[in-house]
């Protein structure tokens, strides 16, 4: 078999895994729930709070927080199992023997679950920005206004960033299902990364700057270390445009290097190949 | 006359010249768990359209040797070399297969048929083992023998040269773990090798071509059912099998 028939081969594994991934999902009741509260929390967000009323900027604002707390979780809820339940059930040793490869096989773990991911995250967003021409009051026509400032753009680039968020935590549940060997293992260390993104890399970051011993210029670098803080840096650098001295191009690297680094580790610790 | 199991340098010279005609030539596999040797320096051929039975008690280390044959876990020594390459399908199943759930037993085998080249007839697969009317059921409501029997449709899948199979009777009632030894019987006329553990030492007595007794990491014994009976002195199988074997040893492996 030659190396263009292999690749081919491998993609086709690859989107048969994807394919079982996306039906498991959605016959997974706790995970659908998990996504309707999703759903509920960010529009509710969006049409109790008073960001809608006052224009797409303001609705990332309101948004932000509940984004950067629910998305790992629902990222977290929908991976962190998997590549251990299929090690637990044997699976892993049977796929083997159909040829299947690592990289199929995690890839194909990560398509078809972040496919379910992003449909909710975005979904979601999407009706939550749609609430907003809805919600806002009518402009009046003696002010002349900028229209730059506050436009559906930022509300879809702020949507975008919080896909590759999504992604991003969603490989580094996928690199602990792997990693781990034992169900405890699994939570711990997914309970222990979601705590580190969530608070721990903020609080360390103003610890450091309280006691000095971080300057203010390396605090894009600090947020950069937890797909949190990049996500936030990028949202203020990218989506709503803050105008920052500082490059989002940290933040990026930071959120792109946890997605590729976690599917690394995933594909690396799911099973010993043998020779 | 019952064979000894070849010695680790009889193995090497006998499968540089025999590796091609054999289904699986494992040579000097040895392995241990911390301290505890599961394992010690053993060599094993398997023929195509042989059948190999490798019968020990509980702890032997019946399972891990069945999975470096089925090429799933190397070894800590030792080579495993399957049919003439290493892209010949070894069709397997584990001791307990498990099923991803809220899948009909029809789809699971399905997605299965996706990883092989040639066009599969699930209605086949479905019917030779037994379960063409539980097609449509879901796999969580299948029985321990019914989910064992799905995890043999699942190791036939795209007509393997090689079949190992870990306790496949276990959990059947009598009449099916007849059938399950008259589709290994099949298999076998068809041309391909299996290996399988089993306690069900009547089945294997009548249905085997070698049995491998394996004690305490080490082939104690190797012969046709009637050559180790007779080794033994005994009436059958099963009293040849408590002959040989000293079952107390029981360590967990």
């Amino acid at each position: 078999m030659s190396a263009a028939e292999d690749l081919t081969s491998a993609v086709d594994d690859l989107f048969t895994i994807a394919t079982r991934e996306l039906r498991t999902v959605v016959r997974t009741p706790a995970v659908v729930a998990l996504a309707v509260v999703f759903a509920l929390t960010v529009v509710g967000v969006a049409a109790a709070g008073s960001g809608a009323r006052g224009g797409y900027v303001p609705l990332v604002l309101d948004l932000l927080p509940f984004v950067e707390a629910l998305v790992p979780l629902l990222g977290f809820a929908l991976c962190y199992r998997t590549v251990l339940s299929d090690r637990r059930s044997g699976e892993l040793d049977v796929l083997q023997t159909f040829g299947v490869s690592r990289p199929a096989y995690v890839g194909g773990v990560f398509l078809g679950r972040s496919l379910a991911l992003v449909a909710v995250v975005f979904g979601s967003l999407l009706v939550a920005g749609a609430t907003v021409p809805v919600l806002s009051p009518e402009k009046p026509t003696f002010l002349a206004l900028n229209a730059a400032a506050d436009s559906p753009a930022a509300f879809a680039r702020f949507a975008v960033l919080a896909v590759v968020f999504a992604l991003s935590t969603a490989s580094v549940a996928l690199a602990v299902s792997a990693a781990a060997r034992t169900a405890r293992q699994a939570i711990a260390l997914a309970v222990g990364l979601l705590v580190a993104f969530v608070v721990g890399v903020d609080a360390a970051a103003v610890a450091g700057l309280a006691t000095g011993r971080f300057g203010i210029d390396t605090v894009p670098h600090l947020l950069a270390l937890s797909p949190n803080g990049a996500f936030r840096s990028l949202v203020f650098g990218v989506a709503v445009e803050t105008g920052q001295a500082t490059t989002p191009l940290v933040a990026l690297v930071g959120l792109g290097g946890w997605l590729a680094g976690a599917l690394f580790v995933a594909v690396v610790t799911a099973w010993k190949p043998v020779e | 006359m019952v064979r000894e199991v070849v010695s680790e340098g009889d193995s090497t010279s006998q499968s540089a010249s025999a590796a091609s005609s054999v289904a699986i030539d494992a040579s000097g596999l040895s392995h241990a768990f911390g301290d505890v040797v599961v394992l010690d320096d053993l060599s094993l051929t398997v023929e195509p359209g042989e059948i190999v039975a490798l019968v020990g008690p509980n702890g032997s280390g019946k399972t891990t040797l069945l999975q470096f044959l089925s090429k799933v876990r190397a070894p800590n020594a030792g080579t495993v070399t399957v049919g003439a390459g290493d892209r010949t399908r070894v069709g397997y199943l584990p001791q307990r297969p498990e099923f991803r759930e809220g899948f009909t037993v029809a789809d699971t085998l399905r997605f299965y048929t996706q990883f092989v080249e040639e066009g599969v007839d699930i209605g086949t697969t479905l019917d030779r083992v037994g379960l063409s009317e539980a097609a449509d059921r879901r796999v969580e409501a299948l029985s321990g023998g019914m989910t064992r029997l799905l995890g043999l449709g699942r190791a036939l899948v795209g007509d393997p040269d090689v079949v190992v199979l870990d306790e496949p009777a276990s959990g059947l009632d009598p009449g099916m773990v007849e059938r399950l030894f008259e589709i290994v019987a099949e298999l076998a006329d068809e041309g391909t090798a299996v290996v399988l553990s089993s306690h069900n030492l009547g089945p294997v007595e009548r249905t085997a071509d070698r049995v491998v007794v394996l004690d305490g990491g080490r082939f104690v014994a190797t012969g046709s059912p009637q050559e180790l009976v007779e080794s033994a002195g005994a009436t059958d199988l099963q009293t040849a099998f408590g002959a040989l074997v000293s079952t107390e040893e029981v360590d967990g492996r």
